[in-house]
């Protein structure tokens, strides 16, 4: 019997803290990158580097998160390298998006790499999840 | 002497006969491509049906269709093919010596070719009535008899159907139409066949009905919902693992590679085809662990079992589309086809396989977009 509320009042704490790092993991990630110095965070500064075009050497293409993630944020995107569809990015339609702290964290961090050629700034990834959490 | 016009072969008989042809001729045009498996499946089953019937019909039908009244002895054959040279040559109401034989042989052929297909079936797709009865392995063989006894039967029914022909000329006599009306024109005594026609009627309505019920999916298919008359078996999935997996590309089911390519892949995850995977430790560790317990070797499919078999020991592949038997398959397909806008990749597999999340690639469950 103890076990069972032990386990009861454990999966019920596990929601609670879930449900609220869901709720504003944006934010919680954006106050995360102004301990760190950045802001504050612009929607506008967000899209402009969001259209850039960056060329890659390598290739001698011209990237931008637009390559995959596609003009419009309210529609599925195709993975440049291999044609995968990508869910639409825009919350407004999808409402599994930018819900988690880690995932954001690891694409950031990667498409940056691919498109930009380099990590981002705190600033920067700020900028971009400003923008984007508008959509 | 006067002729008569007479009933020879029954209704049941006639339709046997020509629903057999029928079903012969699609189960032959349908088994190159293993897409139209389904339907070779279907033109099978109807095949195996009704020499089903044919067996029964044999002991219970009407006089001439009856096995007794055409089973002669070899003497009786060779003397039959032996008058053909000469000059009297003996005319006979139902079959003919020779042709009987070649009827009997025929039927058994059939009922061996429709054995060893279920075997086949069962055994390579794991579908139909032996589904998970026979391993990969058994089946092989199987699969070669199936060919063999399919080729001997096309010989056998140019025998069958030159001998008919010959046949004709000699005795003008249209015999082919005579199996599409019944009639023959006959002098003397002959037995009394009726048409059958309840019969004819209880076998024209279940082979409707299993017509309808069994291309029913295919008459209902639509382009954003194609047939898929093949389930294949159930995988182990890992959901992490088509997370971490599934974002870039398919989440390619661990049964596509052999162990040591998983194993290589992961020791190089941070230069993944110049990505970086970026796993940590925890999550590396349960997706080597599912890859390794997943791999080819576990020949869960009739690919991963392929693959297992083509994939030289001395070779660790790292890719799916470099592998021989994935290239085989896949030869067909023009340069210009995987550029398509739907496609674009030859990793983006599920463009063209509608069951390549489930990793079962079945053989009908592909179109290639256009
Ligand atoms: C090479 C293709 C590609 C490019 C270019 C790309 N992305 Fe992505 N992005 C992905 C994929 C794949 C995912 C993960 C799959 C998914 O979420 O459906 C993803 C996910 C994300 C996410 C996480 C969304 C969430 O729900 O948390 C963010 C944020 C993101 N990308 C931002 C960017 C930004 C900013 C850029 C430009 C610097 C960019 N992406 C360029 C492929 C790309
Ligand atoms: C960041 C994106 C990304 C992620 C995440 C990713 N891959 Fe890949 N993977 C690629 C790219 C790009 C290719 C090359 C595809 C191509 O050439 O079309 C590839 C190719 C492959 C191939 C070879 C495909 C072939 O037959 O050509 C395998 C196998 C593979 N990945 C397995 C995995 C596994 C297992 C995981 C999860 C641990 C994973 N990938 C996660 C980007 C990714
Ligand atoms: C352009 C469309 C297309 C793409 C993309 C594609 N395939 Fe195929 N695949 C086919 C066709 C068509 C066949 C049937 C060839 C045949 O047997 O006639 C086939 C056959 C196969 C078979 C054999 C099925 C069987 O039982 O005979 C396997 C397994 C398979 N594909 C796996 C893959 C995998 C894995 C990928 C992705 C790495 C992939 N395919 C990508 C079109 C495609």
């Amino acid at each position: 019997m103890k076990k069972f509320f032990l386990m009861m009042t454990t999966v019920v704490c596990g929601l609670i803290i879930n449900l609220s790092a869901n709720a504003g993991s944006v934010e919680s990630l954006q106050s995360d990158y102004q301990v760190q110095g950045a802001g504050p965070f612009s929607a506008a500064a967000g899209e402009t580097m969001w259209q850039k075009e960056y060329l890659d050497e390598k290739s001698g293409k011209q990237r931008s998160c637009q390559t995959c993630h596609g003009k419009d944020l309210t529609r599925s995107g195709k993975h440049a390298r291999t044609g995968k569809v990508i869910e639409p990015l825009a919350r407004s339609v999808n409402s599994e998006r930018l819900t988690e702290v880690k995932f954001m964290k690891k694409w950031l961090k990667r498409n940056c790499k691919w498109t930009v050629g380099r990590e981002c700034s705190a600033q920067e990834k700020g900028d971009f999840l400003e923008y984007l959490k508008g959509q | 002497m006067q002729l008569k016009k007479t009933m020879v072969w029954d209704l049941p008989t006639r339709l046997f006969h020509w629903v057999l042809v029928l079903a012969f001729a699609l189960a032959w045009a349908t088994y190159k491509d293993s897409r139209h498996l389904g339907l070779h499946t279907i033109a099978g089953y109807t095949f195996f049906g009704l020499l089903m019937f044919r067996l029964v019909w044999g002991v219970v039908g009407s006089h001439y269709a009856r096995f007794r009244e055409f089973s002669y002895a070899p003497k009786e054959v060779l003397a039959y093919l032996r008058s053909l040279l000469g000059s009297g040559i003996k005319h006979y109401i139902g079959h003919n010596p020779a042709g009987a034989w070649a009827i009997f042989v025929l039927i058994t052929f059939g009922l061996l070719l429709s054995v060893s297909g279920v075997i086949v079936l069962g055994g390579e797709e794991q579908q139909g009535l032996l589904a998970g009865k026979i391993s990969f392995d058994q089946s092989a063989l199987f699969r070669t008899l199936h060919e063999l006894i399919a080729w001997t039967m096309v010989g056998l029914v140019a025998v069958h159907v030159t001998g008919i022909i010959v046949e004709s000329l000699l005795h003008r006599e249209n015999l082919i139409g005579s199996m599409f009306r019944g009639t023959k024109w006959v002098s003397g005594e002959s037995a009394n066949v009726t048409s059958h026609r309840l019969v004819a009627s209880v076998l024209t309505v279940s082979f409707l009905t299993w017509s309808a019920v069994s291309l029913n999916g295919y008459i209902s298919a639509t382009e954003a919902q194609p047939y898929q008359p093949f389930k294949g078996p159930v995988l182990a999935m890992n959901e992490l693992w088509n997370e971490e997996c599934g974002a870039c590309h398919l989440a390619f089911h661990p049964n596509l590679l052999p162990a040591r390519s998983w194993q290589r892949l992961f020791e190089q995850q941070a230069d993944h085809f110049q990505e970086d995977l970026m796993l940590d430790e925890a999550t590396f560790n349960e997706l080597t662990n599912y890859a390794l317990m997943n791999s080819a070797e576990e020949k869960k499919t009739e690919a991963a079992w392929k693959i297992d078999r083509t994939v030289k020991k001395s070779e660790t592949p790292l890719q799916i589309t470099a592998l021989v038997y994935w290239k085989d398959k896949h030869s067909d397909i023009a340069d210009e086809t995987w550029q398509r806008e739907k496609i674009q990749s030859k990793t983006n597999c599920g463009a063209c396989h509608y069951d390549a999340e489930l990793s079962t690639f079945q053989d009908s469950a592909m179109r290639i977009p256009k």
